[in-house]
């Protein structure tokens, strides 16, 4: 089992309850599929700083778990799938800081 | 050997002790590492903060050679500076 970070960017021209389904949708898949969720953070709507698809803006969804290829995979597989994602990162980290937040909302 | 030492350590130490203008100052000119002090700030792709301080207006990554960073934390730079890019923070 390693330790992952994983961010999502969401289009923005979704409604409230749709971001908080895809939040919960991939929070259930990593769970299911012998990972597990350490931390959750909403960095909000922010600014994109170059067109990707042609969105200006994006909705910022980042995970902190642990697992191993089994969920990657899955989330990949998902990701693809998903229309209503524009972008998304993992990155594999020897050890999680899981207290500190790089994008507080004031 | 003793006194051959001495005048070595004297040279390096003070950068006003030339004897010409046109004496060129090896070396002297040398800044420490600003990410490998104690209590340095980390290095990652949500820092954007300190990210934007290592990148040009064009986006370009700068040289270590003008920002005299060390050479195992410009490669930890450039690659974080990669992942914020995709994500489109910087």
């Amino acid at each position: 089992m390693a330790f992952y970070e994983n961010t999502i960017i969401a289009k923005q021209d979704l409604a409230e309850k749709d971001i908080k389904s895809i939040k919960e949708k991939y929070n259930e898949i990593i769970n299911k599929s012998s990972g597990k969720v350490l931390k959750i953070e909403e960095w909000g709507l922010l600014i994109l700083a170059n067109k990707i698809k042609n969105y200006k803006k994006g909705f910022y969804i980042h995970y902190k778990f642990e697992g191993n290829n089994k969920t990657l995979d899955e989330i990949r597989k998902k990701i693809k799938i998903d229309t209503s994602i524009i972008r998304h990162l993992t990155v594999k980290y020897k050890e999680l800081d899981v207290e500190k937040e790089y994008f507080q909302k004031k | 050997m003793k006194r051959k030492n001495k005048k070595f350590q004297k040279r390096s130490s003070n950068s006003l002790n030339k004897l010409s203008l046109f004496q060129k100052n090896d070396g002297k000119f040398s800044k420490k590492c600003p990410l490998s002090v104690k209590d340095a700030p980390i290095v990652d792709y949500k820092n954007v903060s300190l990210l934007k301080k290592y990148i040009s207006d064009n986006g370009k990554i700068i040289s270590s050679k003008i920002t005299s960073v060390s050479f195992g934390k410009q490669k930890k730079l450039t690659k974080e500076i990669k992942r914020a890019k995709i994500l489109g923070l910087i």
